[in-house]
């Protein structure tokens, strides 16, 4: 079944060039309403609590790096189920996307309620499409 | 040697004392034996070797003895002055030996926690540039936008030598790590004007004020190839950390050699680093900030060469105006 909506991507990655290909794969989808880019959680964390429901026009779907500076993604998602209202939180799909092959990493990933997928870079815009596909249903 | 008439005053002078090597006590004793004391000792200070001394010689006491007072030695009254002599150096020997197996166990573990770490780290740092190429060319395959591909072809390269430099700032690990040092006549003018030579494209590129001042008037002997790493981590940080649109970009380099010691400060106008990070920037794998690539490998490179020579490095930074590292090194 096609999905006709669209969604407002967020991506979190402190590579420059990861959220280059991540905005690129988004756009390869045409399922972006919008896109932002954050190099840091911190960032990407101010903004989400700044959003204001009755001004959300669509769904959040947010790819989030695991190794990062300051905040890694772990610690985001933790700052992020404890400071984002019930409400907001069931409009956002968090899917970690990393390079990380490590087992500890995945099996960390499975223990947080707010993260929905465990993608592995490279991206490709199939898995990205049926994620979103997924999440929905 | 120190002697005590009970089990509780024995127990007393434990508590006081930690380096107690060998504790000698009678089986019986008002209130307590010996076995009963050294049940009890045997969990709260294990390390002391411990020998039961006694005239009743019945094969229950001597296995509850070994069983629940975990003895080293078991000594019959009367006995002989060489007996207890020998008795003496050996739990003595056996006491070095335990202490120095534990040390080593102790820094056996922390080494594996380190590996553990490391083998995590090493690994995101090398598969991260390398999947994230391979997103890109991806992207530049199915692209027929020659500015695109050209704007993905500069990004990879950025990928590939970030993961260069990581590569080399591994083997620098070891080689501080292993390396003896190599020590040498050095003449901190020559080191400047190579370091002159090697920035050069770099901040005009990046339009950056590269001020150099060495006051050098006597000879300084010290490892000139880990002067010149300190050097080129501080330098390159400090070129690196820049703010971008500042126009007046700067960073300097003084040295001042006085009294057999090099006391040298390197001085950015940069982004600087939050005071609660001046703590961590040392720390392998440690990085402050996502604003510019890192592997969080460089200022633990240079403090573990500082170590090895016996110097120190100071910070102080201010965000948003600059920082100051002030290394010291004695010379050798």
């Amino acid at each position: 079944m096609e999905i006709a909506e669209k969604y407002d991507f967020i991506v979190i990655d402190d590579s420059k060039l990861d959220c280059f290909i991540a905005e690129k794969i988004i756009q390869n989808t045409g399922k972006s309403a919008s896109i932002k880019t954050f190099m840091a959680g911190s960032d990407a964390l101010a903004y989400l609590q700044s959003l204001a429901i009755p001004e959300l026009q669509q769904k959040i779907i947010i790819l989030l790096d695991i190794q990062m500076p300051v905040m890694n993604g772990f610690e985001f998602v933790e700052a992020f189920e404890l400071t984002i209202p019930e409400k907001l939180k069931k409009q956002i799909c968090i899917n970690l996307l990393s390079s990380s092959i490590n087992e500890s990493d995945m099996i960390r990933a499975q223990s947080y309620h707010s993260i929905f997928r465990f993608l592995n870079k490279p991206l490709n815009k199939d898995i990205l499409l049926n994620t979103i596909q997924e999440w929905q249903f | 040697m120190l002697t005590a008439n009970s089990a509780d005053e024995g127990r007393a002078i434990l508590e006081q004392h930690n380096d107690i090597v060998v504790v000698i006590c009678d089986q019986k004793m008002p209130g307590k034996t010996g076995v009963q004391f050294f049940e009890e000792i045997s969990i709260s200070h294990p390390t002391p070797v411990r020998m039961l001394l006694t005239g009743y010689t019945d094969i229950e006491s001597v296995i509850n003895a070994i069983n629940r007072g975990h003895i080293f030695r078991y000594i019959t009254k009367p006995w002989l002055e060489t007996d207890i002599h020998s008795a003496i150096e050996e739990g003595y020997k056996y006491y070095v030996t335990t202490s120095m197996l534990n040390t080593r166990n102790h820094e056996l573990e922390q080494a594996y926690e380190e590996l553990d770490k490391f083998t995590y780290n090493v690994t995101h740092y090398l598969r991260s540039p390398l999947v994230s190429v391979q997103g890109a060319l991806e992207l530049a395959v199915q692209s027929n936008n020659i500015d695109e591909i050209k704007d993905i072809l500069r990004m990879m390269k950025n990928s590939l030598n970030a993961m260069d430099d990581f590569i080399k700032n591994i083997h620098g690990y070891f080689t501080i790590k292993q390396g003896e040092l190599t020590i040498e006549t050095v003449d901190f003018n020559s080191i400047a004007e190579s370091l002159r030579e090697q920035y050069a494209d770099y901040i005009q590129k990046e339009n950056i004020r590269f001020d150099i001042t060495i006051n050098q008037q006597e000879s300084f002997r010290t490892d000139r190839n880990l002067v010149e790493m300190i050097l080129n981590n501080l330098l390159s940080n400090a070129f690196k950390f820049q703010k971008i649109d500042n126009p007046s970009k700067f960073v300097s380099l003084h040295v001042d050699i006085n009294r057999g010691s090099a006391v040298i400060q390197i001085e950015d106008n940069g982004i600087g680093i939050d005071p609660t990070q001046t703590d961590n920037i040392f720390k392998m794998f440690y990085r402050a900030s996502s604003e510019r690539e890192g592997s969080g490998f460089g200022l633990y490179n240079v403090s573990g060469t500082l170590k090895k020579l016996n110097g120190e490095i100071k910070v102080s930074s201010t965000p948003g105006s600059g920082t100051i590292f002030t290394v010291t090194i004695p010379g050798k």
